[in-house]
C-alpha cells in the first residue's frame, strides 16, 4: 500500500500528503463534504502510486507522479466548486422545507388557534407572511427538482443559480421571522407560554439563516470551472 | 496524436462516464483510468477534475456508490443505476446521429466535376 503523512526516511511531509493539505484549504464549502472528498481523492492518490510503484519507481517519485497525474489543487478545488455549491445548496433548502413546520406550527397555534372552522382568508389575516412562505417553498422546491433526480427531465440549475436561490430562501425567512416576531410584540396574545416557544424558534431559524447567507454568498462568489 | 482539448469533452463526459461503468461496478480512479485507456490515451483529463463529474452524475441519479472498506483503505465504489442505462441508451443515439451528420460534412470528397 501506498504510504502518505511523513515520509519515513526525511521525517518530512510526503507529496501526496502536502497535496491533499492543500487541497482542503482550497475546497470551499462545508467540513464534512470536504473531508469526504479527501477520503476518496486520496484512495485514487493511492492506487495510482501502487501502479508507479509497481512499475519501478521510488516511494516519493511514485507519490510525486501521481499527485501530477491528478492536476494542480487550484485546479482540482475549481473543478469540485460547482459540485460543492450546488449540493451545500441542495443540502440547505431541503432542511428549510423540513423544518419550516416547526416553527410555523407555533405561530399558528398562537395567532389562529382555530384554523380548521374559519378557513385561509383569516389564516392569511392572522399569519401575514404565508404568501412569502409559498414563494421560498416554491423557490425550494425548483431548486431540489432542478439539481437532483429530475435533472433529466428538466433542465440543470447552475450552481450559482442553486447559491442564488438558497440566499433568496434564507433571506425570505429572515423577512418572515422578523415580521412574525414584530406582529407579536404589538398585539395582545392569548398565551405567554406559545409566544415564547414562537419567537425562540423564530429567532434561532434567523440565526441559522444569517449564517447560510454568510456560507451562500461565499460560495456563490468562488470561482466556478464552467 | 493531435491533443484534445477539454472543451470538446463538454457535454460528452457525462455520457462517457456511464459508458465506462456499463462494464460494471468501479472506483473513481478506475473509472478515469478506463476512460484513458480505452481512448489509446486521447482522453486524458487531470484525474483529480474528473471526480466532481461522477458526483454530478450521482446527484442526479444515473449512478450509485457505496463506501467499502478494501486493505484498510476507504474506498468509493460507483455503479449504473437503471436510470442511468437508459440515459446513456439515449446519449448513444444522440451521439450517433451527431457523428453521421459531422462526418457526412466534414468527410473529404473528390472536387465536384463540373458539366
Amino acid at each position: 500500500m501506498a504510504g502518505h503523512g511523513l515520509n519515513p526516511s526525511t521525517g518530512s511531509r510526503t507529496p501526496v500528503a502536502t497535496y491533499l493539505d492543500d487541497l482542503g484549504t482550497k475546497l470551499p464549502g462545508p467540513r464534512r463534504h470536504r473531508s469526504q472528498i479527501l477520503v476518496e481523492l486520496r484512495d485514487g492518490l493511492d492506487v495510482a502510486t501502487d501502479a508507479h510503484l509497481a512499475a519501478g519507481m521510488t516511494t516519493e517519485r511514485a507519490q510525486a507522479a501521481a499527485v501530477a497525474q491528478f492536476g494542480s489543487p487550484q485546479e482540482v478545488a475549481d473543478a469540485f466548486a460547482g459540485e460543492l455549491t450546488t449540493t451545500y445548496a441542495r443540502r440547505v433548502v431541503a432542511t428549510y422545507i423540513a423544518t419550516g413546520p416547526l416553527v410555523g406550527i407555533w405561530w399558528l397555534l398562537l395567532l389562529h388557534p382555530n384554523p380548521w372552522q374559519t378557513g385561509p382568508i383569516a389564516i392569511i389575516a392572522a399569519i401575514p407572511v404565508l404568501p412569502l412562505i409559498a414563494i421560498a417553498i416554491v423557490v425550494a422546491g425548483g431548486t431540489l427538482a432542478t439539481t437532483g433526480r429530475l435533472m433529466r427531465w428538466l433542465p440543470e440549475t447552475s450552481p450559482r443559480g442553486a447559491a442564488a436561490a438558497t440566499m433568496a430562501v434564507a433571506g425570505v425567512s429572515v423577512a418572515a421571522d422578523l415580521t412574525m416576531i414584530g406582529l407579536v410584540t404589538v398585539s395582545a396574545t392569548t398565551s405567554a407560554l406559545l409566544a415564547i416557544v414562537a419567537v425562540a424558534t423564530s429567532v434561532t431559524r434567523i440565526a441559522c439563516s444569517t449564517a447560510v447567507l454568510h456560507q451562500a454568498t461565499r460560495m456563490s462568489r468562488y470561482r466556478h470551472a464552467e | 496524436m493531435l491533443p484534445m482539448r477539454p472543451e470538446l469533452l463538454k457535454g460528452h463526459l457525462d455520457a462517457l462516464l456511464l459508458a465506462v461503468l456499463e462494464h460494471g461496478p468501479r472506483h473513481g480512479y478506475a473509472v478515469i483510468e478506463t476512460l484513458r485507456t480505452d481512448s489509446g490515451g486521447a482522453l486524458d483529463l487531470p484525474t483529480g477534475t474528473v471526480y466532481p463529474a461522477l458526483h454530478r452524475l450521482e446527484r442526479a441519479g444515473l449512478i450509485a456508490s457505496n463506501w467499502e472498506t478494501v486493505g484498510g483503505r476507504r474506498r468509493r465504489g460507483y455503479h449504473l443505476t437503471p436510470a442511468g442505462e437508459a440515459v446513456l441508451g439515449e446519449q448513444r443515439a444522440v451521439w450517433d446521429q451527431f457523428a453521421t451528420a459531422v462526418t457526412a460534412v466534414l468527410a473529404r470528397r473528390p472536387w465536384p466535376a463540373t458539366a
